[in-house]
C-alpha cells in the first residue's frame, strides 16, 4: 500500500471526514465535503482550483486492465478547475478538463477522457472507450448524447456560501503547502 | 403478510427517549439542525446534512442504509440560499437514495437508488419506484406512482395508500429489534 501524501493548497476546504488515499494535490478554492472518497491507486491525482466534491463521491485513479502491466510510467490524473462532482458519483476517468458537471449517481469508466464543459447526467453510465468532446451532455435512461449550446454555469455562488458555512460545522484539514 | 424481524446489533444503535433509533455509523452533520420527531430509524452510513439547512422528519420515518438527505439550494442574484428539507410522517427512503427535495409529504415511499432532484415537492401518498431520477423542481402529485429517468408518472395508487404506508412503517419499526442474546 502506497504512502499517503496529501497536499492541500491554501484556500481549499477539505473536511476531516473525507477519505483520501495516495498522492493527492488539492488546489485552492476546492471544497471536499465529508465522506467523499479520493483514491490515487495508479499514480498521483492533481485537482485544480474551485472544484466542488460532494459527499459519497468516489474519484478513483485506476488504470484499465490491459495497461496495468506497463510498469515504466506512472500516469498522473489531472482534474481541471471548476468541476462539480455531485452526490454519489463515481469517476475513474484518466483525464478531466475544466467546467464539467458530474451529476448524482453517474458513473464514468476508466477509458473515458472528459474534455471541457461536459455534463454527465444523473444516473448515466459511461464506460465505452472514448473522448468526450467539449460541451457534450449525456442524459436520460439510455444515456443519449448531444452537444450543449453553452457551457454549464459556474457554481461560484454556491461555493461562496459553502465556504462560509462548512467551517462552522466541520473540522477542516489544514492547508500544508504554501504557494 | 407479517414482516420478518430485522435484527441489529444493540451496540451499533442509539435509542432516544422519543423512540428514534439512530445507527452510530451515520454521518449527521450539524446535528443541532436535525429534528427527528420520534420513532424514526436511521440506518448505517446514512448521511443527513443538517449543516446546510434545517432537516425535519415526521414520525415513523425510515432512512435506509447509505441514503442521503440533503437540503436543496436555490440561486438568487445575490447568492445561494439553502432551503430547509421537511419530511412528513410515515416516509420510507430506500437504500442509496439521494433526497434533495424541499418538501416530502406524508405516507411517501421512495425506492432504492433514486435521485430526487433539487427542490422537488413530493405530495402526500406518492410512490417513487427504484432507480428513478427526478429532475430538479419536479412536483409529484398525490396518489401518483413515478418511475424512469427522467421520472414520469407510470401509474396511480389506491385510496388506501395512506393506510398501507402506516401499516408498513409501523410494522417495520416494531420488527426492527436488537438481536437477542441467547
Amino acid at each position: 500500500m502506497s504512502r499517503n501524501n496529501i497536499k492541500i493548497l491554501p484556500g481549499a476546504l477539505v473536511c476531516e471526514e473525507s477519505k483520501l488515499r495516495g498522492d493527492i494535490t488539492i488546489g485552492s478554492g476546492t471544497i471536499v465535503h465529508p465522506s467523499a472518497t479520493i483514491i490515487a491507486e495508479a499514480g498521483p491525482i492533481i485537482i485544480g482550483e474551485c472544484c466542488l466534491i460532494e459527499e459519497q463521491v468516489k474519484i478513483i485513479h485506476r488504470l484499465p486492465f490491459d495497461q496495468q502491466n506497463k510498469e515504466n510510467t506512472t500516469p498522473v490524473l489531472i482534474i481541471g478547475s471548476h468541476n462539480v462532482f455531485e452526490v454519489d458519483c463515481t469517476v475513474e476517468s484518466p483525464k478531466i478538463g475544466n467546467n464539467n458537471v458530474f451529476e448524482s449517481k453517474c458513473y464514468v469508466g476508466n477509458k473515458v477522457t472528459v474534455s471541457n464543459g461536459c455534463i454527465i447526467g444523473a444516473g448515466c453510465r459511461v464506460t465505452e472507450e472514448q473522448i468526450l468532446k467539449e460541451n457534450i451532455i449525456i442524459f436520460g435512461s439510455k444515456c443519449q448524447m448531444r452537444e450543449g449550446l453553452d457551457r454549464p454555469g459556474l457554481q461560484t455562488l454556491q461555493m461562496e456560501t459553502l465556504s462560509k458555512m462548512i467551517p462552522n460545522y466541520h473540522h477542516i484539514k489544514k492547508p500544508n503547502k504554501k504557494v | 403478510m407479517e414482516l420478518r424481524d430485522i435484527n441489529y446489533n444493540k451496540s451499533d444503535y442509539v435509542e432516544t427517549a422519543s423512540g428514534n433509533k439512530v445507527c452510530r455509523q451515520t454521518v449527521l452533520c450539524g446535528s443541532q439542525n436535525i429534528v427527528l420527531q420520534g420513532k424514526v430509524i436511521v440506518q448505517s452510513e446514512a448521511i443527513i446534512r443538517g449543516d446546510l439547512a434545517n432537516v425535519k422528519t415526521g414520525r415513523f420515518c425510515i432512512i435506509s442504509k447509505e441514503a442521503v438527505l440533503r437540503p436543496p439550494y436555490k440561486k438568487f442574484s445575490k447568492g445561494v440560499a439553502f432551503f430547509p428539507l421537511s419530511m412528513g410522517d410515515h416516509v420510507y427512503v430506500g437504500e442509496r437514495s439521494v433526497v434533495n427535495a424541499a418538501i416530502v409529504g406524508n405516507y411517501v415511499y421512495i425506492g432504492k437508488n433514486c435521485v430526487i432532484g433539487r427542490r422537488c415537492t413530493l405530495k402526500d401518498c406518492c410512490v417513487i419506484e427504484d432507480n428513478t431520477i427526478l429532475a430538479p423542481e419536479t412536483v409529484v402529485p398525490p396518489f401518483a406512482r413515478y418511475g424512469g429517468s427522467p421520472g414520469t408518472q407510470i401509474g396511480e395508487l389506491p385510496e388506501c395508500q395512506a393506510d398501507l404506508m402506516v401499516d408498513f412503517t409501523k410494522s417495520y419499526y416494531q420488527h426492527f429489534q436488537p438481536t437477542k442474546l441467547i
